[in-house]
């Protein structure tokens, strides 16, 4: 018994001995940068005693970075809020593909890259913020984004310029579903209901029409936990009490849903690393963690929504190939371009 | 001719290593133009040129008349808060347009603290909203205008100082009035001044991008990020970049063109001590007021709110916070040193040798302040892996993502301050000191040492402390060059920011204002010592 305990102990030392030696740690690049975030990383490192190490920017600054440092690259892993960001980087050949059968067997196909290059970490969906006081029930009922260029919206709609990746992903998704004609009309006459020129972020937005400077806004989900989480002060609070949410295309297509996701880089340096990080966010712990900080959705059908999210009801997803998000970003872009979307 | 000696090798050095990264951006025009820059051109260029145009019109007026205006007050004048006013005209400087930028939303919007406090008072609904919409151009050029006028205010008021007294009361005694003699004989003499103090405006105008990001203006820089994000194109981005530093580089070429028309000509030994004038009570009250208002927007509104968000959350000071400060002041001194130390000697280098293309080469370097910092940051990453490539073979991975990279994107972004104020400090005394002492034998060495250090170290006093405040707000290159787990002061804020998290930033860029102040204590040290330079 006693030897036994010795050689479990030697053995138990020599792993971690080499665990330190081989694998003490994974490197991050990241476009996300939620203070959330950093309390997962400690988790991981807590949990592996792999250290995390980030580089933190846009996707496309990060994109230059790594084709700059092409195979002497020391990242490991990309993660980033937009699907559009994603298959970009899978269409230029910067991840390969994850062989973690745990990750496979989890995630759905279609939080998938098509050869598994990456994986959805997390779900947002774009949908409309409307004041109950001046949007009344028949108006919002069964709203869909096609509505949205119609005119009895008009000058009643908020929603951030046309920089913004949230929105370029937005009309490509249109694009991907409707054609570029078509989105391009719709476009034309939506821009024409906006209550005021695009400025601000999405929390900015849902803040313009608690103080009825518009009508409807067009945000992210999760923008509305963090408001009533009271994170963002007594004001936000209050004006995320006057707003409701309707979920847009419920009869048709679903809403709009981007991802935040993550995937191996060509030339990981530490991809065991990277792989045991990719499953750890894919953790109920880590997903738990997510949920109840970005208020983001889960990945996983047994973690539920934050309560604060999860009072505005369930709704069916849009299952356009996220790829497309990325193929038709610079359509998106001259698109908006054209129409004068700032 | 160009002299080939040690003083100039550094100069050619320098010159290559920061033609690497600005010739890479300026490669992109030869390399074709793709559909995008034809679609940009027929939608967007033109509104690109007239909103910045129209920033740059904007920001330049309201610098000009509040720098310039302020800074003839108090040179001429005795009136309340006057001794305030001589170093508090300057405290904007510690604010960086996009935190200014931050803080006008916070209190202006529909739902900021000002709307707040007057529903509040008054207990109105949600509905009233009292202050006019700022994320706009206005905006923006209030923004600019009053974060920037500090330096049109800086280079005019040591210029005004400069002016004897005695042509001032030649004017007034051939019966000129005051405002006269102010337009006929002192804004003339201090208009190299001035346009050196408007080129570094427009230069910080056309090349920021936190603010017009954050009031959703499009402008060149807003679209270049558009255009390398958005449309996934690199190679267009560099070109509207290309023409960007083109437009800076005819502006510069002119700004230089005029200054070098006119010579100082004023020994501090032919001065007679100017006379401060003391206004009554009413008009005192009226240039007080003025002197105020810039101030009050471009610093106390602005660090009031900062510490209201301060006050709103629970901040402690965290291990994460100290190494983001010390990791800003470690970076940011060290470019300020090896950029004054270049602009020295390669200033030395193009007046020791009298060569005319040395001092253009000069000019043509200070360029890389106008360069947005995430393309130079391109520019330097492609460089720096190159060169790993091709040298570093065998090696691990060495330059690239290193410290290297950052403190060469902060030189070459900041080397027109160093350049400016060595240059215009070597301006102000004359080549036949040099000549005697050549002719007495001393090298050339000795000549930098003993004659032209002394003599400069007030400018590069300065230089040097401009440099480090100008880093601390540096934010696109640092997030892309900055190594592993490397948090600045400006990351930190930009983070929250971005997120419109403000209580959260709030501690950054408290800190980044601080650090900005450290070096206005020394800068009001040089304008009173200016006389005896």
């Amino acid at each position: 018994m006693k030897n036994l305990d010795k050689r479990f102990l030697l053995s138990l030392m020599s792993l971690l001995l080499a665990n330190f030696i081989l694998s003490s740690e994974v490197n991050i690049y990241t476009s996300r940068h939620y203070d959330a975030d950093d309390e997962l990383y400690e988790k991981f490192t807590k949990n592996t005693g792999i250290k995390v190490n980030i580089i933190s920017g846009s996707g496309s600054a990060l994109m230059e970075r790594l084709k700059a440092e092409g195979k002497n690259s020391p990242g490991d892993v990309f993660f980033t809020v937009d699907a559009g960001n994603l298959s970009r980087f899978q269409k230029e050949g910067f991840l390969q593909a994850i062989s973690s059968q745990k990750i496979k067997s989890i995630v759905p196909k279609e939080l998938r890259g098509p050869n598994d290059e990456w994986v959805a970490i997390a779900k947002r969906a774009r949908v409309v913020f409307y004041n109950p006081d001046k949007v009344s029930p028949e108006e919002i009922k069964n709203i869909t984004y096609e509505d949205l260029a119609s005119d009895k919206w008009r000058k009643r709609i908020a929603i951030r310029s046309s920089s913004n990746m949230y929105n370029q992903s937005l009309v490509a998704s249109l694009i991907s579903n409707n054609g570029i004609e078509e989105t391009e009309a719709w476009a034309k006459r939506f821009v024409r209901n906006f209550a005021r020129s695009p400025q601000g972020n999405d929390r900015a937005q849902i803040l313009a029409v608690a103080n009825g400077l518009a009508d409807i806004a067009i945000a992210n989900s999760y923008y509305i936990g963090v408001m009533l989480s009271g994170r963002g002060g007594q004001e936000q609070y209050e004006a995320a009490q006057r707003v409701r949410v309707a979920f847009p295309n419920q009869l048709n297509r679903g809403t709009h849903v981007n991802i935040s996701g993550g995937g191996i880089l060509k030339y990981a340096p530490n991809k065991s690393n990277a792989e045991r990080f990719l499953e750890f966010l894919l953790s109920e712990e880590a997903q738990k963690h997510i949920v109840n900080n970005t208020f983001e959705y889960s990945v996983l059908n047994n973690v539920e929504p934050n309560s604060a999210i999860a009072q505005f009801g369930s709704f069916i997803s849009d299952q356009t190939s996220v790829a497309d998000f990325g193929k038709f970003n610079p359509d998106a872009v001259r698109l908006m371009d054209r129409v004068g979307w700032r | 001719m160009f002299n080939l000696n040690s003083w100039s090798i550094v100069l050619i050095a320098t010159f290559i290593i920061f033609l690497v990264p600005i010739g890479f951006i300026f490669s992109s025009l030869f390399s074709g133009f793709s559909e995008n820059f034809y679609h940009i051109y027929e939608y967007v260029l033109i509104e690109y040129s007239i909103n910045s145009f129209i920033l740059l019109l904007g920001t330049i007026s309201i610098a000009v008349f509040f720098g310039v205006g302020t800074a003839y007050l108090v040179s001429n004048y005795k009136f309340f808060g006057k001794d305030f006013f001589e170093w508090g005209l300057l405290l904007p400087l510690a604010v960086p347009p996009y935190i200014l930028a931050y803080v006008f939303t916070g209190i202006f919007d529909s739902y900021g603290s000002a709307n707040n406090i007057i529903r509040d008072v008054f207990g109105l609904p949600n509905e009233y909203i009292f202050f006019p919409n700022l994320r706009n151009l206005t905006g923006a050029i209030i923004v600019f205008g009053f974060t920037l006028y500090p330096y049109v205010y800086l280079v005019s008021r040591v210029a005004f100082k400069n002016i004897s007294g005695s042509l001032n009361d030649a004017a007034r005694v051939l019966g000129q009035t005051r405002l006269n003699a102010f337009f006929k004989v002192q804004l003339p003499l201090i208009r190299p001044a001035i346009f050196a103090g408007i080129a570094l405006v427009a230069m910080e105008t056309l090349s920021d991008f936190g603010a017009v990001e954050h009031f959703a203006i499009p402008t060149f820089t807003t679209g270049i990020f558009r255009t390398w994000y958005g449309l996934y194109d690199l190679d267009t981005a560099m070109q509207l970049a290309s023409i960007l530093l083109l437009l800076i580089f005819i502006f510069i070429y002119f700004e230089r063109a005029s200054r070098s028309k006119i010579r100082y000509s004023n020994k501090s030994d032919a001065m007679s001590p100017k006379k401060e004038h003391i206004l009554d009570f009413s008009k005192g009250i009226v240039c007080s007021i003025f002197c105020l208002v810039p101030v009050m927007i471009g610093f106390f509104l602005p660090v009031a709110e900062l510490f209201n968000w301060l006050f709103q959350q629970n901040f402690e000071i965290d291990s994460k916070y100290l190494v983001s400060v010390s990791n800003t002041l470690m970076v940011s001194f060290a470019a300020a040193f090896i950029g004054c130390f270049l602009a020295l000697i390669t200033n030395f280098s193009a007046r020791i040798n009298k060569s005319k293309t040395q001092s253009n080469i000069n000019v043509f370097l200070s360029l890389g302040y106008g360069i947005p910092g995430l393309i130079l940051a391109v520019g330097i990453t492609k460089f720096f892996t190159t060169v790993d490539d091709v040298l570093l073979v065998d090696f691990e991975l060495f330059i690239t993502g290193s410290m290297f990279g950052l403190i060469m994107a902060y030189i070459i972004k900041s080397y027109a301050l160093p350049n400016n104020l060595i240059s215009s400090g070597y301006n102000k005394f004359s080549v036949a000191m040099d000549e005697s002492a050549e002719i007495l034998g001393a090298p050339k060495r000795k000549i930098l040492q003993k004659i032209h250090a002394p003599l400069l170290r007030p400018s590069i006093f300065a230089a040097s402390l401009l440099v480090v405040s100008e880093i601390v707000k540096e934010l696109p290159a640092t997030l892309v060059l900055r190594p592993f787990n490397f948090d600045t002061l400006a990351v930190s804020a930009y983070i929250f920011a971005s997120e419109e998290r403000m209580f959260e930033a709030a501690p950054s860029a408290l800190s980044i204002v601080l650090i900005g102040l450290i070096p206005i204590f020394f800068l009001n040290k040089l304008i009173r010592e200016s006389k005896e330079l």
